[in-house]
């Protein structure tokens, strides 16, 4: 079967120049490979993360209380909208790793381990239920213990002494950090599950601690989980039990979904823009072609051909470049994203459900392949496809690129004092304006993204740097029951390294609404009022001063969740079972959401409330060295864990001031690492559009450089001039990517702050970006003209002057 | 009055001294040239002999497609001979490689051609400063003067600084003289100078030719314009890829 002639130029087109066919199609590939990623990613990540932590069939509400038994458990699976409860005991006790460190465990043990249905783990190694004396080990923080399946684990009993368990299982639980106290899943120890019987063994009491209930009806509906949550916290509170905190989850919000929902925004806008710029591209590239089309348009014109027939055939050009661009991308997209989020998965504490098609994906890039590269080439299509055969055959529009008469390009002609050589790779940069505008555009927009992802991540370790204000100390020590403070102080003193001590007061607390009914759970910390090792960020009223007696001071979440709230009010709150009146102080900034319900006040009146004065279970141990590394901190940590232990006290938890920061930034990471590949996907679309732009200048002026040649070009001076250009292109970019990176940092930095901290950021700054991009862009820069540089250089001038 | 000599084509021979007693300058020793194509092979010259001498003014004449433009390909070494070899004075450029190349013929050719070819985004002054930039030729400080002195020579230093869109071709035509003269070469290679001109402008590129040959520059001019031609020295007639005639005039 013979093609009609018009389709047969359409392939000869295709065919006839690859390398132009290559870059049309690397542009929109590049396009719908980065759309394709972020939408299946996200698709993936959504779906997985909702239906996977569904899946494990989470409790709605999680009660932190006082000892309670398995009958207020039966009582309480009776209440109207609960669904199920279970019961559990939770505790922390050190555990000696494999490689002869302590570390803190929390454990969690289950009356009926094997017929437990709330909070369901995952198994992804060894057995479930442990047996007795058997310990399971989540996976997250399995490599701090150094423990493998079949090792015998060390753990400090309660009752004095250790005790060694046998490791027989590794699973996954996807409820760590679920709830509103406790720091997050990035800040959770090690988590250790067992019977009951082995917690007995270890000395952990055999009553429950933690309440698991599962709602009946829509377990996604909040008011409706509120709603039950104050049933059950009323049946709980009437038994006798002191309730410390209380925390409400929906079904479908997996405990770390706030990340992941912080970089959807962002993720967007990044699409968004990789589209726009491919669009450039992609007109950029094909007014080149149309403008070596002229004289072909012009004799289809003098044989007959109308506008829209000629539009027509270009037209089908675009669409087959469309279509190879989407069978490219489309698979290898698919293939990426799984890829990428199975790297992020474990980060991140969510199961994917395996490799499938992401269709939503897949209709967004179907879409953008047909559109995209059709809009952007209409323009430059419809005025070739219009030009007069006079126009077409004449050649028209071929002297067009050269200087024109503005006052940029009077100065540029007027230059003077620079080589000549050079003289023409900066001119030759300004001839083509609007290919230069296109080019500059996709560079200096994917070059701001770049460095704006350095300074987004400045800026949120800038809030992790803030929270450290609140924990001062070098080493935060947490012993089993509450001791004399000047005894820990004395005790301490004996450790080399060691300056001095604080000792501070912590009480689960509850706000008492004004109907009488419990509000939220609030961690209330007593510090000594002078004390130097909290550097609180005021934003109203003032800090607690000695001789305040039930003033207190309380983070940001109150001010957002109560907003008539202002320093003077009093607010009353549940301590240790009795309600008491506050009067607010002054507000402090924390770090946002995360922050949860904090509240400090004074050490002397919080120690006397709770009937511990002079005492303390919490410590912040100071180092007689200012400024220590993590690494030193670890060793003081190390000394003090060492000299406790043989002083025969017990500690459920010893941690480094530094930890808090270098796990919380853990978290931000994840983010980080899909900002950069994102950042340098855009990088990339720029970089194909500087080979590009490249290419087709030196297309067009085969002529010029085969004159160079003739009046005596080296391929060396032809190659520095090419390069020259593009590096002239690159470093312009760089400029004003920088200036644009500023606005766009503020921008990403906001969004990720609001999702993450429910704040918006403090502008971060840093040069590391602005350097790295300017190395990347100077190279990019090179790289994309050598191949056209080496294009012209083996030009030889027969081609491009005896035959025209 | 002219007296017609015939070479015999395609023997292999050697130049000898002229009349002045001097060597050939150029020499050209059985040069074919063979394209491929898919339709078959196509000879476009088939052993051209010729010498060309100092100081001499040389013409070739031909119809469109006889090969003209083919020859000075050879000659310039823009393209590559089939077989046969051209020696230009001790050289043999087509032995070098292009990049080579490019720099001694910045050295030894100026090169004119029909559609002048100066580079838009440089000035006049600039495109006439380009080849001693490339051959590193005369000291920096010397070579703005030379140029402005090689605009004056073809009429154009009032226009130095413009752009090449901003005069006549004819005059685009005598820039591009006065940058085949940027490095003072020997040979002057001119492929149809006036073929884009007014007569005018043709005569007065002529002028400037004649007074180059009278300065002892070598000067090859490819045309189709017999009454040109006339102002030559000697002219050579190529039909079908074969010189078929050589018109040799009073000098």
């Amino acid at each position: 079967m013979s093609l009609r002639p018009r389709w047969r130029k359409v392939l000869s087109d295709l065919w006839g120049n690859r390398m132009r066919s290559l870059l049309v199609v690397a542009s929109i590939t590049v396009g719908l490979f980065a759309v394709g990623i972020i939408t299946a990613s996200y698709d993936i990540l959504s779906e997985d993360m909702r239906t996977g932590y569904a899946a494990t069939n989470p409790a709605n509400i999680q009660i932190l209380s006082d000892s309670f038994d398995q009958e207020l458990v039966d009582q309480i699976r009776d209440l109207e909208g609960v669904k199920d409860a279970e019961g559990i005991r939770t505790a922390r006790l050190r555990l000696k790793t494999q490689q002869d460190g302590w570390i803190t465990l929390q454990i969690k043990a289950f009356p009926d381990i094997d017929q437990k249905v709330i909070n369901q783990v995952r198994l992804e190694q060894g057995v479930w239920p442990p047996a007795n004396r058997q310990i399971v080990i989540e996976r997250y923080k399995l490599a701090d213990t150094y423990a493998v399946v079949g090792d015998w684990v060390e753990i400090e009993a309660l009752v004095g002494g250790s005790r060694h368990l046998e490791v027989v299982g590794v699973i996954q639980d996807q409820s760590i950090g679920a709830g509103t106290v406790g720091g997050g899943f990035f800040l959770a120890p090690a988590q250790g599950y067992m019977d009951m019987q082995t917690a007995e063994w270890l000395g952990i009491p055999s009553t429950l601690n933690q309440l698991y209930v599962t709602v009946s009806g829509d377990t996604n509906d909040e008011d409706h989980i509120n709603q039950v949550a104050a049933r059950v916290r009323d049946r709980v509170e009437r038994s006798g039990v002191l309730i410390y905190s209380t925390g409400i989850q929906r079904s479908n919000d997996h405990p770390n979904s706030t990340y992941v929902d912080a970089t959807a925004g962002i993720l967007f806008l990044l699409g968004l823009l990789v589209v726009f710029l491919s669009g450039f591209l992609i007109s950029s590239t094909l007014s080149a072609l149309m403008a070596q089309q002229v004289q072909q348009i012009g004799v289809m014109k003098t044989v007959g051909g109308q506008q829209a027939q000629i539009m027509g055939i270009y037209m089908t050009l675009i669409f087959i470049y469309g279509a190879v661009a989407f069978v490219i991308a489309m698979p290898s997209s698919q293939q990426a994203a799984y890829a990428l989020m199975d790297f992020m998965s474990e980060s991140i504490n969510i199961k994917l459900q395996g490799y499938r098609v992401a269709y939503p994906a897949i209709l967004v890039q179907v879409l953008i392949a047909l559109l995209v590269p059709q809009a952007a080439a209409f323009i430059p299509i419809w005025r070739g496809a219009r030009l007069t055969v006079q126009e077409a055959i004449s050649g028209y529009r071929q002297n067009l690129a050269t200087l024109g008469k503005s006052s940029f390009d009077r100065w540029l002609t007027q230059l003077r004092g620079v080589p000549r050589p050079l003289l023409i790779s900066l001119r030759n940069t300004f001839r083509r304006k609007g290919r230069l505008l296109l080019t500059m555009t996709t560079l200096t927009l994917g070059g701001a993204i770049f460095i704006a992802t350095f300074n987004v991540q400045v800026s949120l370790s800038d809030y992790i740097d803030r929270v450290s204000r609140y924990f001062l100390a070098d080493v935060n020590l947490t012993l089993d029951r509450p001791y004399r403070i000047e005894r820990i102080a004395q005790e301490l003193k004996n450790v080399p390294g060691v300056a001095w001590v604080e000792g501070w007061a912590e009480a689960p607390s509850q706000l008492i609404l004004e109907d009488g009914s419990s509000g939220d759970s609030i961690v209330l910390i007593g510090a000594p009022a002078d004390s130097a090792l909290i550097e609180p960020i005021l934003i109203s009223g003032r800090w607690f001063q000695p001789g305040d007696e039930n003033a207190i001071v309380l983070s940001e979440l109150f001010q957002a969740r109560f907003p008539n709230l202002r320093p003077g009010d009093t607010l009353r709150l549940m301590v240790n079972g009795r309600e008491t009146d506050w009067v607010v102080v002054g507000f402090f900034q924390l770090a946002g959401k995360s922050g949860g319900f904090l509240a400090y006040t004074n050490y002397d009146y919080l120690s006397y409330l709770i009937n511990q004065p002079f005492k303390a279970s919490l410590y912040r141990i100071v180092s007689s060295t200012e400024g220590l590394s993590e690494d030193e901190q670890e060793q003081l940590r190390q000394d003090v864990e060492a000299h406790l232990r043989q002083r025969g006290y017990r500690m459920t938890d010893l941690s480094t001031g530094l930890l808090l920061r270098s796990s919380s930034s853990e978290g931000l990471n994840v983010l980080t690492i899909f900002l950069l590949i994102m950042a340098s996907l855009t990088a990339l679309v720029g970089s194909i559009g500087l080979t590009g732009t490249m290419s087709m200048n030196v297309m067009e002026r085969t002529r010029e450089i085969g004159v160079m040649r003739a009046i005596g070009a080296s391929d060396g001076i032809l190659m520095r001039m090419i390069l020259a250009e593009g590096t002239i292109i690159g470093l312009a970019s760089w400029l004003l990517g920088s200036l644009l990176a500023f606005p766009i940092s503020k921008l990403m930095s906001d969004t990720v702050s609001q999702a993450l901290f429910d704040a918006p950021s403090d502008f971060g700054f840093t040069l590391t970006g602005f350097l790295i991009w300017l190395g990347v862009v100077l190279l990019l820069s090179v790289f994309a003209s050598l191949l056209p540089a080496r294009t012209a250089t083996r030009l030889t001038i027969r081609e491009v002057l005896a035959y025209e | 009055m002219a007296d017609r000599n015939l070479p015999a084509a395609g023997a292999e021979r050697s130049c000898g001294r002229n009349q002045k007693n001097l060597a050939a300058m150029i020499e050209m020793v059985n040069i074919f040239k063979v394209f491929k194509s898919p339709a078959g092979e196509f000879t476009v010259l088939k052993g051209i002999h010729a010498c060309l001498y100092p100081g001499e003014f040389v013409s070739v004449v031909g119809r469109s497609g006889s090969g003209k433009s083919t020859l000075v390909n050879m000659l310039t070494g823009i393209d590559h001979p089939t077989s046969g070899s051209v020696r230009i004075m001790d050289t043999y450029p087509h032995a070098m490689s292009e990049s080579r190349m490019a720099v001694w013929r910045g050295h030894n050719l100026g090169i004119v051609f029909q559609f002048f070819q100066l580079l838009p985004m440089l000035s006049l002054l600039e495109n006439t400063l380009l080849p001693m930039d490339f051959c590193n030729r005369y000291p920096p400080a010397e070579r703005e003067e030379r140029a402005m002195q090689l605009l004056r020579l073809v009429g154009l230093e009032q226009h130095a600084h413009d752009l090449p869109t901003a005069i006549s071709g004819g005059q685009q035509q005598s820039v591009a003289i006065a940058r085949a003269l940027a490095n003072d070469p020997p040979i002057i290679v001119a492929d149809e100078p006036t073929g884009n001109l007014d007569s005018r402008a043709a005569e007065n590129v002529l002028g400037i030719f004649d007074s180059l040959v009278e300065a002892g520059k070598t000067v090859l001019m490819v045309t189709h314009d017999r009454s040109l031609a006339e102002r030559t020295h000697r002219t050579l007639v190529i039909s079908d890829g074969e010189f078929v005639d050589e018109i040799r005039r009073q000098g």
